[in-house]
């Protein structure tokens, strides 16, 4: 078995391009070369020789769909060599359990899994490669472009920067065509080790967005006529409107313009936004629905350890600001990506300020080593 | 200029009017000599009052300062003054004031807001010397909201691009408990009451260390925990005569204001000294309690760095391993036993205490108030089609606009009628 990972030629990289990264599963686009598979397969598992903390087989979000159960333990093999973080990822799989996977289309949970995970994990795969390469400070944008995920333009532009952590709860499925044995069996070497990810993922609590209704409205009539709309123009000029679904509230001004906030998803806050739109439409006004713009989200996680926020201060001076006897957490104004964190001594952080979601998450994967550096105090 | 006037001195005609700190001269140009004296003028004195002027109004250099930022510096002083703070502390806590006012922002604002930046940029001077003044104190001297201190503190310190390193616990303690008056007998403070300064700072430094330590002090007010140590260290100093006297009329005797959380704060100090005093061999066949702790704490005080560690295992190695545990299952029990042969090692059989409590802050090992179930996974797109009933639940029927107007007509009605012009 040769050593040295064979050269694919871009063509074939690119016929391979919906195939992933890890090893030749059993179900292939043309003919099985079982030969071909087998060796890629023992360059795995002498690579990944060394590595242990291997997940454990029936966890059921690292494998999902399964159809030879004896593949398992090779494709868990796999993993760590593309993501070596896994040790550390593993170390908190107990995480996983309560990972958020909502920003990932649903399609994963039923039938047509494999394309968007071939997918995703492609994406998860030149994530990792580029977050070594690129001090995971700016997680390429490109990579949205290319991944179509099901049905979903909108979906896959916040849900392609595929959060590595969530890649492994993703796991192969092995019904994939031909995989791409370059990119996988190719050591990449990392400049920074990847093993700094963290597994927890940011969950959204808030959207607020705006939009331009482009017509000038009566507010008394839409309090007279609407059921769900308050209205009291000595407190505030505007009606404030609420749906039940999804669970939003709205101030809607007299110049047509209007605020929507209380979504826990960008496309929740859209489809939102429209139901008030139709709402305001019905009422007998010319409403359309111009220059949609998501203008803060919220998110919040727990990294599960207590944090010395003193400690915290002390180095980081020049972003952090500590005040106990104002506010029981430290005020953390990250420059790239601006975004400001709450951090509190439970662990908990809340991160707000971002206009996209991968604003959150990349926050986050900053703030997370530096937390860990004041796990033992 | 010559004007007909002759030096008395040298006889020369060349007489010159000169100012010198603004009070106009006649000196003689070839000798020197004064020959007349104008009355020293300021702005608001007459013939009749010589009145002599302080150096900054002759110089002038307050007619670029507006008023209200003269009297902004003015109050600066005043409050350096009423503090106490040395002289040097003055001068930047001026000059922060005056950078604060080049921002068009802060010359704009309510004379409440100023007021409040009177105390910011004091707060700020001090603390970059490490003197502990706390924002409650500034407060009260001003007479200020602490929410208003707060979003002006906030605002200052991102305007000016200051770096204010933190309140400095030591400091604080010591200026805290030397304000107790507890150091001299009065007639209110029984003689058993009195207590020496240093030994009583020293226990209670001891016991911030030990809260700071355990986490209780950190995301806290620092004060109630100050207030606490402060009770816990005068008690146990002579704790047959003190264990009937109670935090709030500890905190009355000794003329200090008792801040709230101060009594869970003491809960909590008691419930981590429990702790520590189960690790200790001589301690752990007394059973003790809350109040029999307090007799015992200078011996725990003593030993209280190994205690800690014996009585607290780390907590987030206690949520690896309990992760371990899920993951491996092969480990667990092992570490298990270890660790319960471990315990009943350094303990006589049949005297385990509990195992090691984790540490961490209280916030952490309380238990959750809800468990917040994962939110659903949501299959929206944002673009799906909205149906007319779902619109048409959220609007009122003709019907129910006639009766809306009918009852919002009859409670204006009401209204009027009952507040009547």
């Amino acid at each position: 078995m040769a050593r040295a990972p064979r050269a694919l030629s871009r063509a074939q990289l690119q016929l391979n391009s919906r195939a992933s990264p890890f090893p030749p599963p059993l179900l292939t686009v043309g003919p099985p070369p079982m030969e071909e598979e087998q060796t890629y397969l023992e360059l795995y598992l002498d690579q990944c020789a060394a590595q242990d903390d291997l997940a454990p087989p029936g966890s059921p979000l690292l494998s999902p769909i399964v159809p030879d159960d004896g593949y398992i333990p090779n494709t868990s093999n796999s993993e760590t060599v593309f993501n070596s973080h896994l040790q550390e990822v593993k170390g908190a799989s107990g995480h996983f359990s309560s990972v958020d996977l909502s920003f990932l289309p649903d399609e994963l949970t039923q039938e047509s899994k494999d394309q968007s995970v071939i997918r995703s994990k492609q994406d998860i795969e030149e994530n990792c490669k580029t977050q070594s390469q690129q001090s995971r400070l700016s997680l390429p944008r490109e990579q949205d472009m290319g991944l179509g995920l099901i049905n979903d333009s909108t979906l896959s532009k916040s849900h392609s920067q595929a959060y590595p952590g969530d890649a492994d709860s993703v796991q192969p499925s092995p019904e994939k065509p031909n995989s791409t044995p370059l990119m996988s069996i190719t050591p990449m070497t990392p400049v920074t080790p990847v093993s700094e990810c963290s597994g927890i993922v940011p969950q959204l609590q808030n959207i607020v967005s705006t939009v331009n209704l482009a017509c000038k409205l009566d507010l008394k009539k839409i309090a007279l006529h609407a059921k769900n709309a308050e209205y009291n123009p000595k407190r505030f000029a505007a009606v404030i409107m609420r749906i039940r679904e999804p669970r939003t509230t709205a101030l809607i001004f007299s110049s047509g313009k209007m605020v929507c906030t209380g979504a826990k998803s960008e496309e929740q806050s859209r489809l939102a936004a429209r139901k008030y739109a139709r709402v305001v439409q019905k009422l007998g006004f010319p409403a359309r629905f111009l220059d949609f713009k998501i203008q803060n989200m919220v998110g919040s996680c727990d990294v599960r350890f207590p944090i010395r926020l003193e400690g915290l201060v002390l180095t980081h001076q020049q972003f952090s600001s500590y005040e106990p006897e104002l506010f029981p957490g430290l005020i953390y104004r990250m420059v790239k990506p601006r975004i400001v964190l709450l951090i509190f001594v439970s662990g908990k952080v809340v991160l707000t300020g971002a206009k996209e979601r991968s604003e959150i998450y990349e926050a986050f994967e900053n703030i997370y080593p530096i937390l860990k550096g004041f796990k033992k105090a | 200029m010559p004007g007909g006037g002759q030096c008395p001195d040298c006889g020369s005609t060349e007489l010159v009017e000169d100012s010198h700190y603004s009070q106009s001269q006649l000196v003689c140009s070839d000798c020197g000599c004064v020959v007349t004296e104008g009355v020293l003028t300021t702005t608001f004195s007459d013939e009749g009052n010589l009145r002599e002027v302080t150096y900054s109004r002759s110089t002038g250099e307050n007619d670029q300062v507006s008023r209200s930022q003269q009297r902004g510096l003015r109050r600066v002083r005043d409050l350096c003054r009423v503090l106490q703070l040395p002289s040097t502390f003055e001068d930047t806590a001026v000059a922060y004031y005056q950078q604060a006012y080049r921002h068009s922002g802060i010359r704009a604002a309510r004379l409440q807001k100023k007021e409040v930046l009177v105390g910011c940029c004091v707060l700020i001077t001090c603390r970059q010397h490490n003197w502990p003044l706390t924002m409650g104190t500034v407060c009260a001297l001003l007479y200020a909201d602490l929410d208003v201190f707060s979003g002006t503190y906030m605002q200052i310190v991102k305007l000016l691009g200051l770096d204010v390193p933190s309140l400095c616990l030591a400091d604080l303690v010591k200026t805290y408990c030397s304000s107790f008056r507890l150091f001299q007998a009065s007639p209110s403070v029984p003689a058993k009451y009195v207590e020496d300064k240093e030994k009583m700072l020293s226990r209670t430094l001891q016991l911030v260390e030990l809260a700071d330590e355990t986490w209780l002090v950190t995301g806290r007010h620092p004060l109630p925990v100050i207030t606490a140590a402060t009770f816990l260290a005068w008690q146990s100093l002579q704790p047959s005569h003190r264990l009937t006297c109670s935090l709030a009329r500890f905190c009355k005797l000794a003329n200090v204001d008792l801040p709230y959380p101060a009594s869970s704060r003491l809960q909590e100090l008691l419930s981590v000294l429990l702790r520590m005093a189960e690790r200790l061999a001589w301690l752990q066949v007394l059973k003790l309690d809350k109040r029999s702790v307090v007799k015992h704490i200078g011996d725990l005080l003593q030993h209280r760095h190994t205690l800690v560690r014996k009585a607290f295992r780390d907590g987030t190695a206690e949520m690896e391993a309990g992760e371990k545990e899920l993951r491996g299952r092969c480990q667990g029990p092992e570490q298990g036993k270890e660790e319960v042969a471990s315990s009943s090692l350094d303990l006589p059989e049949g005297k385990r205490p509990a195992s090691p409590t984790p540490l961490l802050p209280p916030c952490m090992l309380k238990p959750p108030k809800r468990i917040c179930p994962p939110p659903p996974v949501s299959t929206v797109t944002g673009d799906e089609n909205i149906s007319d009933s779902e619109i048409e639940q959220y609007l009122r029927t003709p019907q129910e606009i006639k009766d809306f107007e009918k009852a919002q007509a009859a409670r204006q009605a009401a209204r009027s009628v009952s507040n009547p012009p």
